[in-house]
Formats: structure tokens, C-alpha cells, sequence
């Protein structure tokens, strides 16, 4: 069975996966900016024998429903956060973990700090709150780096629907499966991507940080770019009885590079 | 055979494409001369660097966010864009295809590099000159899109409504309002979704008031820009999770302030000077069809409201009378009509002339206004006659509305002189659910006739009769 909420099917609209045991602790994966659910291809399987473990694709992403993406509501992380209560609420799952990456880890803190009722615990993979410097606050980049990005992002999805057309119009059937598989990893919307990156790397939600009152995990890679040691610090400073815990990884994304060492210590932090 | 190796060391080192290994984490391990030369570093310097380190910072986002993953789940990279910055300083677009070994022990990344300088400024051009034609085609298509909206706006909620969703959406605001002045100057939401709605009343000022006041549009880009201007709003701001706020007033032709629209951000925001001119355009369309969509209703009310005394007319009277009698047959409940006949007014209208008679047939309309009930439909029959319609109405309650009636009817007239004293003779249908089948106009003539029997026994009186 299944609500329609805001005129969507909240499972389809997030392509929300449930794997694990049903009476398990619920663990909701929730994935960052530049890909999908399957970031947690190395991670989530590890705790399907012991909780209930859910994995979904941000509006945009993957296999979600793009009809759904409106821009005012993606303006700002809110518009993730009240998705991700919406699920909570839709499967009705209490005392979740909910594992964010990235921006997503604060779309994380700010649904905790909305509404809590059924979060029973956060963990942060490499997440920041504001990602452009400000006075007596170090992030990291520039306003300029963002466009950057920006331009970065276009050179790359220059011509991209020029390149899906003749598989779209069944012209591409030549190409093998494997091939096919291997583009629809991190499938994205390009115009969505765009806006997505502006969204992330332009918010500002220091301010949100403390209205969290659930246990907290941070992770912290030790050569992160994205999210550097200070920041890092800063989250942790800012979320009351956080604990943050350096991994032995570098890059940005430990749960691809250094997936046996993040199940670690997911494992320590639900026990 | 023995030359063989030689041979592919040299192409190796030679190749028209740059090559690399690197480790899983980017460090360096091999790479080949034309990378070298392409990028002016040594052999000793890039050998276990970390390839990220060389690129640009939104490619090392990219690199970081995208490329990683992809590589990482699919075990390999295609035609990815990236910018390498080389020894001295320049910068090189390259586009690398890159594999992952996994079943090397150590993992290795063989990744291979070609030249993209010119294919990127060629896109450089085209991207750029796609984001002007979309910039200028989106603007197109909001002020087209707005105005097919608000043509089928049929009065002003709907206009208040076709601008909130069109502001929206063309700023990406997470809500937007549509406000308007009324009679007193005060304004109220009329469309959309307005964060302030509780606090209107509370005599604040808001952005949307110094936008009407002004003239001009009210830019708030942060919560520091919002607290210095409206500091009594900050609790609010924070509630409805708001960052930044725009207002932008609803100028007529002749420049006058008929409202505004107020959009809503959950981010803070940089307004370009372009948005707000399309906010502006937007507002003006709006204001235009605004005087349409008002005149129109003015029409409409004229047409169905008597003119003299601003009550429904008999058109209006028997749509009124219709809706009422089947849902009260529906919702099996009592209806009553009242129909009142004003005694001594031909005396008025003669001896004291038209004007008097009209206006004492007004004062007679204001008096019945405020003895009614809240739902009660009134209306002007024809020259001295009033119908009332009350709906979940029964012969008690119906009688005391009547007898209120008479009561204000009776109640002496300002500037009318004793002698020229008025009443009202009334006559009540009351239609039970148990009743017979009645249509509206069996229950008009019914009323009729009792008001009739009322004026015969001698005015100023109430009869009632069930149907």
C-alpha cells in the first residue's frame, strides 16, 4: 500500500529500495550530490541480516521520478528534508539511523531539527554546512570555485541529450548491455545536476547545526577536498554530543574507496 | 620479437594521447612523455602526485563527485571533461577515459588523456550562446504562459492566483503571495501561499508594504537584510524557514499601487537586475488584467443585484431560492421564505417624492441587512416588496425573524415625518422536509398569498403558512 502525498507516490517519486529484515532497526542511506542510490552498493548489503536497511534516489537522481523536481521546492535543502521526513512517515519507520553523505548529510540535520519523532540517530559521512568562506569561518572555496564547478558540470553534459536521442529513439541498440549499464550509473538529469550544484554549494546552514538533539556520528575522511578537516570540526563543535571519528580514507566519498572501514563504524555507532 | 618491447615503449612514451597509472586514491605511477609535455611537468614531479591535486577546482568537484563514483561502480570512466592546470599556471581541458583494475593487486586507474583546447572553446561558445537563448527564452515563456493564465482569469482570486504560480516559478521561490489593497487601504492575500497570513492583522509592516509604498521592488537577499529592515518579522522568518524575500508592487497605468507580489526563498539569494525586471513585467500584465477582471465582476454584480438598494435582484433571487430548496430537500431540513410588502410607502412616495421613497426603500435594505441571519439571501421583489430566504429555517425561527423585521420596518425614519410612518405586512412559506413537493415558485406565491392575508387583517402583522 501506498500514500499519495504532495500528488506523488512518495516510494516511486524517490525510487525507495527496502532490502534486510523487516523487524530490524531501520537504516536509511540517503546519497549526495553527482549520484545515486548505488553509492552504497559496498556498504548498505552488510546490514541487511540484522536491520531493515532503505536506500533512495534524491528527486533528480537515478531512478526518481523527474516530474517531480520543483524548482522552488529543490530551491533549498528543505525541499530534500521534507522528502526524506515524507519517506520516514511513509514507511513508517521509528528510531531510524539515517546515514547522510555529503550535502546530504545536512539534509539530514535539518530533517532531524524539523522533526526528530522518528530519527534515532544520525550519521555524517564528509558533511559541511557552508562550503564558501566566510568571515571567522573556514570552508573552503570561493564563490568563484562554484562557478567552476558550474562550468565543469556543463562541459561535460555538452551535448548530452544530443547523446541519449538515437538510444531514446532505439538507434543505440547496437550498443552492448554492459555499456548501457555502465552510463546509467549516476544517471542525472543535466539542467537538474545544475541547479542541484547551485543548491549544494550555495546554501548556508551553520545556523542548523544545533537544532539537532539525536545521537550524532561524524566521519571524517583524512584527505577530503570537499570537506576538509576544519570543517568537519565545525559540525562536530556544533552539534551538541556529536562524536566525530576520523577514517583512514582519503577523497571524498569513503563508503566506495574504504567501504569495509565506514561498515566499521556504522557497526560501533548501532550498537 | 626481440624488438618488439622498444617498439611499445615507444609508443608508450610517444603516443598522441597522454597516459597514466595511478593508484586507487590518484597517485601516480607511470605516465607516459606526451603527457609530460603537455602539462610542462617533470617525470620526477608527477610521479606519486595525486592526479586530483593537478586539476582545477570545479573539476576536482567533479572529479570528486562524479567521476570517482562512476569510476568506482562501473569500473570505468568515459569521455569526461576535465581541466588540468599545468607547471606554468595555464590551463588544459583534456577529455580522459579511464579504467579500473580491480583485479590487480594493488587496484590500479589507467587512465588516458586527450587534448580538448579546441573542442572546449568551441562548446565554451555554444554553451554560452544555448544559456543566452534559454535566458531570453524563458522570459518568453513565463510572460506568455502568465498571460494565457491570467486571460481565463475569471475574477480576482483567480488572477491573484495565475501570478502567485507564475512569480513562482519564475524565480524559483519556494512560495510566493499575491497581495491586495481593499477599500481601507489595507492589504490582503489574495492568491498563493502567504507565510505573513497570521500576522496581517497585527499591524506590522512588511515588505510588501513599503513595495506598494514605495513603488518600487523590496529586495532582501539574507536574514541580516531581513532583520535590519523588519526586525518584528525574524520569529516569524524563522518558523516558515524563510532566507530571502522579494516584493514587487502591482502598478496600474497611471502608476498607481493596486498591491503586491511577494516571493519567498528558502535560500539566501543574489536578485540579478534581470529577475527582477521579469517580476516587474509579470506585475504590470497582471495589474492590466486586474482592471479587466474587476470591471467584469462589477458587471456581473450589476446584473444580478438591484441597483437601488444593492440586494439581489429577482434573477439572482430564484438561482438563490432554486440552490436552496434542493439542498434543503437533500439535506432534509426546513426552508422559509419571508416576503414582506412595506405599508404606507405609496403614501411616501407621493407625498414626500421619488427621492424620499428611494431613499427610505434603502434605509429599509440597510435595516434588513443587519437583522438577518449570517446566510440569509435578500433581495428587492419589485417596488416595495423584499423577499428573504432562510434557509434551515422552521415556522419558529422564521417568525422571529419576521419579527425583527417588522420591528426595524416600524422603527420611526430619519428626516420622515410621523404621519408618513411605515410597517411591513409579512407572509411566511415554510417548506418541511415531510411537505409536499413545492417548486420556487409555489413557495413565492405562497409567501405572496400570506402576506396578502397579513395586509387584509390590517398590516403590521406576521402569517405563516406551511407547504
Amino acid at each position: 500500500m501506498s500514500a499519495i502525498t504532495d500528488g506523488f507516490d512518495i516510494r516511486l517519486r524517490n525510487a525507495v529500495t527496502e532490502t534486510g529484515r523487516t523487524d530490524g532497526r531501520p537504516v536509511v542511506f540517503v546519497h549526495g550530490f553527482g549520484c545515486s542510490q548505488e553509492m552504497w552498493r559496498d556498504v548498505a548489503p552488510a546490514f541487511e541480516d540484522s536491520h531493515r536497511v532503505i536506500r533512495f534516489d534524491q528527486v533528480g537522481a537515478g531512478r526518481s521520478d523527474l516530474s517531480a523536481y520543483d524548482r522552488g521546492k529543490y530551491d533549498s535543502l528543505h525541499g530534500y528534508a521534507t522528502d526524506l521526513l515524507q519517506i520516514l512517515e511513509e514507511l513508517d519507520l521509528h528510531d531510524a539511523i539515517v546515514v547522510g553523505h555529503s550535502v546530504s548529510a545536512m539534509v539530514a540535520v535539518l530533517a532531524a531539527g524539523r522533526d526528530a519523532a522518528r530519527i534515532g540517530g544520525l550519521i555524517l559521512i564528509g558533511p559541511s554546512p557552508r562550503y564558501i568562506d566566510e568571515p571567522g569561518y573556514v570552508g573552503g572555496f570561493q564563490r568563484e570555485d562554484i562557478d567552476s564547478l558550474l562550468d565543469s558540470l556543463d562541459a561535460n553534459y555538452f551535448g548530452w541529450s544530443e547523446a541519449m536521442a538515437p538510444v531514446i529513439m532505439g538507434i543505440g541498440n547496437h550498443i552492448d548491455l554492459q555499456a548501457d549499464l555502465t552510463d546509467s550509473f549516476c544517471a542525472t538529469d543535466p539542467d537538474i545536476a545544475r541547479h542541484f550544484a547551485r543548491v549544494t554549494f550555495l546554501s548556508d546552514n551553520r545556523r542548523d547545526l544545533d537544532r539537532v538533539k539525536v545521537p550524532t556520528l561524524i566521519l571524517q575522511c583524512r584527505e577530503d577536498p570537499i570537506a576538509p578537516l576544519p570543517v568537519g570540526r565545525y559540525v562536530h563543535a556544533h552539534i551538541p554530543g556529536s562524536r566525530l571519528v576520523m577514517l583512514d580514507a582519503t577523497g571524498h566519498c569513503p563508503h566506495l574507496s574504504a567501504p569495509d572501514r565506514v561498515v566499521r563504524e556504522l557497526r560501533t555507532f548501532l550498537q | 620479437m626481440t624488438d618488439a618491447a622498444p617498439d611499445f615503449e615507444q609508443l608508450y612514451e610517444h603516443a598522441p594521447c597522454g597516459y597514466f597509472s595511478t593508484t586507487p586514491d590518484g597517485r601516480i605511477q607511470r605516465v607516459n612523455a606526451t603527457f609530460l609535455a603537455w602539462t610542462g611537468f617533470t617525470r620526477e614531479e608527477l610521479m606519486g602526485s595525486r592526479f586530483p591535486d593537478l586539476l582545477d577546482v570545479g573539476s576536482r568537484l567533479f572529479y570528486e563527485t562524479r567521476y570517482l563514483p562512476v569510476l568506482r561502480l562501473g569500473g570505468e570512466a568515459r569521455e569526461i571533461a576535465l581541466t588540468v592546470r599545468r607547471a606554468d599556471g595555464g590551463l588544459l581541458p583534456v577529455l580522459v577515459n579511464s579504467l579500473l583494475l580491480p583485479r590487480d593487486d594493488p587496484e590500479e586507474i589507467r587512465t588516458a588523456v586527450f587534448d580538448a583546447t579546441a573542442r572546449q572553446d568551441y562548446e565554451r561558445e555554444l554553451v554560452a550562446a544555448r544559456r543566452n537563448a534559454e535566458a531570453s527564452e524563458l522570459r518568453v515563456r513565463v510572460l506568455q504562459d502568465a498571460s494565457s493564465a491570467f486571460s481565463r482569469a475569471e475574477t480576482e482570486r483567480d488572477l491573484a492566483h495565475a501570478l502567485s504560480t507564475s512569480a513562482r516559478e519564475s524565480l524559483d521561490a519556494s512560495q510566493a503571495a499575491v497581495l491586495l489593497l481593499d477599500e481601507r487601504g489595507a492589504l490582503r492575500s489574495v492568491g498563493g501561499n502567504d507565510p505573513f497570513a497570521d500576522f496581517r492583522s497585527a499591524h506590522l509592516r512588511f515588505p510588501a508594504n513599503d513595495a506598494v509604498d514605495s513603488k518600487r521592488p523590496v529586495l532582501l537577499p539574507d536574514h541580516a537584510a531581513i532583520e535590519t529592515a523588519y526586525p518584528a518579522l525574524m520569529g516569524a522568518v524563522r518558523d516558515a524557514r524563510i532566507e530571502a524575500i522579494c516584493a514587487t508592487p502591482l502598478l496600474d497605468q497611471s502608476g498607481m499601487a493596486l498591491g503586491a507580489i511577494s516571493c519567498f526563498f528558502g535560500r539566501h539569494r543574489q536578485f540579478d537586475p534581470q529577475n527582477v525586471e521579469l517580476q516587474a513585467a509579470l506585475a504590470r500584465q497582471a495589474a492590466e488584467v486586474l482592471g479587466r477582471v474587476r470591471l467584469e465582476e462589477r458587471l456581473r454584480r450589476m446584473a444580478l443585484h438591484d441597483q437601488l438598494t444593492g440586494l439581489a435582484n429577482r434573477q439572482l433571487l430564484a438561482e438563490r431560492l432554486g440552490q436552496a430548496l434542493s439542498s434543503a430537500e437533500r439535506a432534509r431540513t426546513p426552508l422559509a421564505l419571508i416576503f414582506l410588502d412595506v405599508d404606507g410607502f405609496k403614501t411616501v412616495n407621493d407625498g414626500l417624492g421619488h427621492a424620499v421613497g428611494d431613499a427610505v426603500l434603502r434605509e429599509i435594505a440597510d435595516r434588513l441587512r443587519t437583522v438577518v441571519r449570517g446566510g440569509d439571501t435578500i433581495g428587492r421583489f419589485g417596488g416595495d416588496e423584499f423577499v428573504v430566504v432562510c434557509e434551515n429555517a422552521d415556522e419558529f425561527a422564521a417568525r422571529s425573524i419576521a419579527e425583527r423585521i417588522a420591528a426595524a420596518v416600524r422603527d420611526p425614519l430619519p428626516g420622515v415625518p410621523a404621519r408618513y410612518a411605515v410597517t411591513a405586512s409579512i407572509g411566511i412559506a415554510v417548506h418541511q422536509p415531510s411537505g409536499a413537493d413545492v417548486t420556487p415558485e409555489g413557495l413565492l406565491i405562497t409567501a405572496d398569498a400570506a402576506m396578502y392575508l397579513s395586509k387584509d387583517a390590517g398590516k403590521d402583522r406576521i402569517t405563516a403558512v406551511g407547504i
